[in-house]
């Protein structure tokens, strides 16, 4: 049972980190990724090539000997931020493709294109990540057992989520992030008002996407094995659904989305009957996300924890701006931003 | 000896062609009437195929019945589903971006709806596709003939509905704009959902041909032909039934013919790849299509 809840607090608060990069993309700016769990993928991959050195000699030798790239045997957090920024170059290259293109299911499509070269690349190119066979042994951070290694991980990725919620909210509580939002209701608004959209827009998804791939290192030193099987489209399907039903435009409703839609759920189906749960948990799962998604878009668009910024702008009008600009945006002056007529039907 | 190979892959291609075309043009349709795209659309495809085999294999049915039975059922889920789930969303002044996650959900829904019902096994219908044989220079069979045949029917049958009809008039009206179709007095609703039931009819009978193409039907078939079908319309320029066509044939024999050169599980990169470039390059599509801002 406490093994139960410390798998839940790691792989809850990695997934947390995901949605809180998500969010920023999703919730806050406006643009459909349907590939973020790839970032996620390769952040994995970096850091496991990155921390595991060699292949150990006359192990599993010959046709199934594990091949990869690098073999370096950094430390961890080098390992992690390698994963990080590997993530923030696809995702750097996947932006600038779509992003001269105004229509938002444009990024939408290419983004699936890209999971899937990705995924082919990576179930088929055997020298680079042991192909479909995937990596497995990663090399724990530390050697000890299962529950206090779970411990140390749950709070290493609380200070990383908190990092990132930080990241966040410096960019969601400036002008700039006013900008986004403003992108996110109306495109056409933000170009109007001179805003260099396609700059924000590639800012973003260069951030979101590193913190896809941190979430990824984390991920791998977790559970020690990462293979193609691991990041279907499907997975990136969820966490968008578990953000809208969470709550879009705030770290609370990615935080709550990740616990409990997630990982909650996956984490509860395992205690159907052995007969049910073989075959019928994982679809019957995907079919009440699905369901629950719909509903969600429906009838409650902010999702559970609604966008709490409107309440704020009355009095931000009245004064002024305390908060200096983060500097995302070029050429964004505080107070001026037509972002703040939101409607949180996104 | 390499000509020879080539042609082969050619004849091939036409037939990856055929099935990518009926997909796509019934998906471009919708959309150019609609202005959002359905996500859910490959799995709805699986979901027609599945819907054949129940007729085909559960009923007994002789196959051509069951798929003209599978092809009017889905497009009765397709307008179902539209005035329950799409439409509401459109009258609350849902945008494409929303849409675009409903139809998500709908996927979900949908793709694993399928796998509870009819299992992660393969199908096969009771269809003698027949042995390969030389046509010309490409080597078909009866199979893939039928399908180019009924893929061509199909798509010529639907040019001269929209060319001379009232209805399909009225569909090309409000594609164009839908205000001015509604002020001239078109029943908007029901044009929206007669082009639902269309490409729901398409997307069954794709469905349907992608399985025999591919021997068996399998889930994630029609998920993963999703993206091969976005390929061609964007290649073709989003809203152009010919632009669709043109890009099936450009995906399809790009597929075929580079697959006898590729190793096995690259090929269908292909389009992805064609895809980004055309996207990078030419962004409007082959055929320049209006533009579409959302």
């Amino acid at each position: 049972m406490i093994y139960f809840l410390l798998d839940l607090a790691v792989l809850g608060t990695v997934t947390a980190i995901m949605m809180v990069g998500l969010d920023l993309q999703y919730g806050t700016t406006g643009m459909i990724d349907f590939t973020y769990y790839s970032f996620v993928a390769i952040g994995a991959y970096m850091t496991a090539v990155t921390t595991m050195g060699h292949p150990p000699a006359g192990f599993n030798a010959g046709p199934l000997a594990e091949q990869y790239i690098l073999q370096w045997s950094l430390p961890w957090p080098i390992g992690i931020l390698i994963g990080g920024f590997t993530a923030a170059a696809l995702g750097l290259i996947v932006v600038l493709v779509t992003v001269r293109r105004l229509r938002s299911d444009y990024l939408a499509i290419v983004t699936i294109a890209v999971g899937y070269i990705v995924y082919t690349i990576a179930n088929n190119v055997i020298p680079l990540f042991d192909g479909a066979n995937g990596l497995f042994d990663v090399p724990q951070i530390a050697q000890m057992p299962t529950e206090p290694y779970a411990t140390l991980l749950t709070g290493i990725s609380l200070v990383a989520l908190a990092a990132c919620v930080f990241v966040s909210y410096r960019i969601v509580h400036s002008p700039a992030g006013r900008v986004l939002r403003t992108i996110r209701e109306d495109i056409i608004v933000a170009r109007t008002f001179g805003k260099n959209v396609q700059l924000a827009q590639v800012v973003i998804f260069v951030i979101s996407s590193f913190m896809a791939g941190i979430a990824g290192g984390l991920l791998i030193v977790y559970v020690g094995a990462w293979s193609p099987l691991a990041f279907t489209p499907t997975e990136s399907f969820l966490l968008i659904a578990a953000l809208v039903i969470g709550g879009t435009g705030n770290y609370w409703g990615a935080i709550l989305g990740a616990f409990v839609i997630l990982e909650g759920l996956a984490e509860f189906t395992r205690l159907l009957p052995q007969s049910i749960a073989a075959t019928a948990a994982g679809p019957l799962r995907a079919m009440l996300i699905g369901a629950g998604l719909i509903l969600f878009l429906r009838f409650r668009p902010q999702g559970i924890l609604p966008e709490t910024l409107l309440k704020f702008y009355p009095r931000r009008a009245a004064m002024p701006s305390s908060e200096p600009p983060v500097g995302v945006i070029p050429g964004d002056s505080p107070g001026d931003s037509p972002g703040a007529a939101p409607s949180a039907k996104s | 000896m390499f000509a020879s190979t080539l042609l082969e892959g050619i004849g091939f291609g036409l037939v990856a062609a055929a099935v990518i075309a009926l997909g796509a043009v019934g998906l471009s349709l919708q959309l150019s009437v609609t202005n959002y795209i359905n996500f859910a659309f490959g799995d709805l495809m699986s979901l027609g195929a599945y819907f054949v085999i129940t007729f085909n294999l559960g009923l007994h049915m002789n196959f051509y019945l069951a798929a003209l039975l599978g092809a009017v059922a889905l497009g009765i889920v397709f307008v179902v589903m539209n005035i329950f789930v799409l439409r509401p969303f459109v009258r609350s002044g849902a945008r494409v971006f929303t849409l675009l996650v409903v139809t998500i959900g709908v996927s979900f829904i949908v793709q694993n709806g399928t796998l509870l019902i009819w299992g992660p096994g393969a199908y096969q219908y009771t269809v003698n596709v027949g042995d390969a044989m030389h046509i010309g220079p490409f080597v078909l069979t009866p199979g893939d003939l039928i399908i180019i045949v009924i893929a061509f029917a199909l798509l010529l049958g639907l040019q001269l509905f929209l060319q001379f009809t009232k209805l399909g008039k009225a569909l090309r009206a409000t594609s164009n704009n839908v205000d001015l179709a509604m002020a001239s007095g078109i029943n908007t609703d029901l044009v929206v959902n007669v082009t639902w039931a269309i490409s729901g009819i398409f997307a069954a009978v794709a469905g349907v041909a992608l399985a025999v193409e591919q021997n068996n039907l399998r889930p994630l078939q029609g998920f993963n032909q999703l993206l091969v079908i976005f390929a061609a319309i964007i290649l073709g320029g989003i809203g152009r039934q010919m632009g669709a066509l043109l890009g099936a044939l450009v995906i399809g024999i790009a597929t075929a013919v580079t697959g006898l050169f590729l190793p096995s599980g690259y090929d269908f990169l292909v389009g992805f790849v064609i895809l980004i470039l055309v996207l990078l390059l030419r962004p409007q599509g082959i055929l320049a299509g209006r533009e579409v801002v959302d």
